[in-house]
């Protein structure tokens, strides 16, 4: 498990203890990766923040044209292995979790201990310094930085 | 016999502070009856997880899927009577609960489930 | 002779075989005439080695006598044959009283306040000892025994002289590993490991369901199915212990033979240090 910022590893690192999910990741609503467990590989982290975001965005505005509120999670069940995807405030902003889990555990389970870990990341996140907007000058920057932190290379 | 039916027929024994009807595998509720301060689902996911580990050790125990559960604590019981179709029916009790009464009326609810 | 005594005397020589010898030892114990009462209920034994009551009868007129290794040795043997047995469970904790070891015999006392919930003695002898334990301080398990009384033995497993013993229960360590005991299927095959794997999960399971729904740490988990029953328990905060049993115990008693397995498996663990 790797985490940019050291106030999410406990919460996170609870969670993964708790749930028993195989994968996890943790992003901003622009699909900035915040944390992660599980992934090998920069390349799938990449693209699995950028594509849970645009889900994240799609169901949101869905949900805005029908007239209700944000969904809260997003379940696809699959055979060997399930993916949750669920958004939620910080007071660093809008983020998003996905968890991938296998028949090892449950749904259940897996949602009751991710509304505990955000509950735990909303009360230890600083509220005296609020991250800088991505710019784009520096995005590419940021992006190899992030991706070295995560993944230790 | 409906799922409200059968959740009121056992939150009726003395001492059953609630009843769930719970998608075992899933560990999410289909029904619950619950007094306040039952946080119902943590319950169902917390059952049907504890339900389907037991089930996995009575199996390898050669025994077939549970037919009660009974897991005593402190203060107090979760008591837990799987039925078909994956559905188990779940109840959290008290310390001084009945329970034999509550043991009954949840074997014979729950075989009347699906 | 008294009349009673002569008719029972008779009565066991036409029938050697009958259980008359029970009333006649019993008689004798009664009269005070305790070496004729011994002889009688040993010639009991020797013909019905499976018969707790004779082992009962023999380990109260060895008592009465003061050999208390001897009444210690038949107490446990008719333990051995009826685990709940209350008059040698309280007979084996008043011998540990006896030789100082308190912690063994609340703990069979207790078990014998289980088995017989209206003997008003239990309650009793239960405040006797911990009267005493206030009195002398800090519990003085295994102290030094009285001249005549017996050693206290650590038993060789931790199911020794439990029903079912090593085949029905299973002790497991915090990462499912086997500790002790062995459990079969019903088609025969030794299944304890991969039982033994399945178990420090539930442990956890279970610790975190209670612990989440507000009440408390958990005790024991009973599980009934068609073929039988699991009971399981937690003899420290890093095992723990399966009984299982088929339908000819009820599940409640098969809890009352898991607890008093666990209290052994705690006991045991201890001796080993």
């Amino acid at each position: 498990m790797r985490a940019l910022e050291p106030w999410v590893v406990e919460p996170l690192e609870l969670f993964l203890a708790e749930s028993s999910a195989r994968l996890t990741l943790l992003m901003t609503s622009s699909g900035q990766v915040v944390a992660q467990h599980g992934f090998s590989r920069s390349l799938d982290v990449m693209t699995a923040a950028a594509l849970g975001a645009g889900i994240v965005a799609s169901t949101e505005e869905l949900a805005r044209l029908l007239g209700s509120s944000p969904f809260e999670a997003l379940v696809h069940h699959g055979v060997g292995q399930s993916c949750m995807l669920s958004a939620f405030t910080t007071p660093r902003g809008r983020w998003i979790g996905l968890v991938v889990f296998g028949p090892e555990t449950s749904v259940g389970i897996v949602q009751l201990f991710f509304d505990q870990m955000v509950q735990q990341l909303v009360a230890s996140a600083p509220r005296d310094s609020v991250p800088a907007p991505m710019l784009a000058e520096n995005f590419e920057s940021d992006l190899n930085a992030s991706l070295k932190a995560l993944f230790g290379r | 016999m409906n799922a409200r039916n059968l959740l009121d027929r056992v939150t009726r024994v003395p001492g059953v502070r609630g009843a769930l009807l719970v998608a075992a595998t899933d560990g999410l509720v289909v029904a619950e009856h619950l007094m306040d301060g039952v946080d119902g689902r943590a319950a169902a996911a917390l059952a049907g997880s504890l339900v389907g580990r037991l089930a996995r050790t009575a199996r390898e125990a050669g025994y077939q899927r549970p037919s009660f559960v009974h897991l005593k604590a402190e203060a107090g019981s979760v008591l837990a009577a799987p039925g078909s179709d994956d559905l188990v029916l779940v109840a959290v009790v008290a310390p001084d609960a009945n329970l034999g009464l509550a043991r009954l009326e949840m074997i014979d609810a729950a075989s009347r489930l699906g | 002779m008294s009349d009673d005594i002569r008719a029972l005397t008779a009565r066991l020589a036409d029938e050697p075989s009958s259980l008359a010898f029970l009333e006649l030892a019993e008689a004798l114990r009664r009269r005070g005439q305790l070496d004729a009462a011994a002889k009688v209920a040993r010639g009991g034994v020797s013909r019905y080695p499976g018969l707790a009551d004779a082992h009962d009868l023999l380990a109260r007129i060895l008592s009465d006598m003061g050999d208390l290794a001897g009444a210690f040795d038949a107490w446990t043997s008719a333990l051995q044959l009826d685990p709940m047995r209350a008059a040698a469970l309280k007979g084996v904790g008043f011998l540990y009283f006896r030789a100082g070891d308190v912690i063994a015999a609340l703990d069979h006392l207790q078990r014998a306040g289980q088995a017989d919930p209206d003997d008003p003695s239990i309650p009793l002898a239960i405040a006797r000892v911990r009267t005493d334990v206030r009195q002398q301080g800090a519990p003085r398990a295994n102290g030094a025994p009285a001249p005549s009384a017996p050693p206290p033995r650590p038993p060789a497993t931790p199911f020794e002289g439990i029903e079912g013993g090593e085949e029905g229960f299973l002790l497991v360590d915090g990462n499912g590993l086997r500790l002790s005991g062995s459990l079969r299927v019903p088609s025969g095959e030794e299944a304890g490991d991969r039982v033994a794997a399945q178990l420090a999960g539930v442990s956890r399971e279970a610790a975190r369901a209670t612990r989440i729904l507000g009440l408390g740490s958990w005790h024991s988990i009973a599980v009934e199915s068609p073929e039988g029953h699991l009971y399981l328990a937690a003899p420290t905060a890093d095992t723990v212990l399966l009984a299982a049993c088929d339908h000819s115990l009820p599940v409640a008693r098969v809890g009352l033979l898991a607890e008093r397995a666990a209290r052994s498996a705690r006991a045991w663990l201890e001796g080993m240090g």
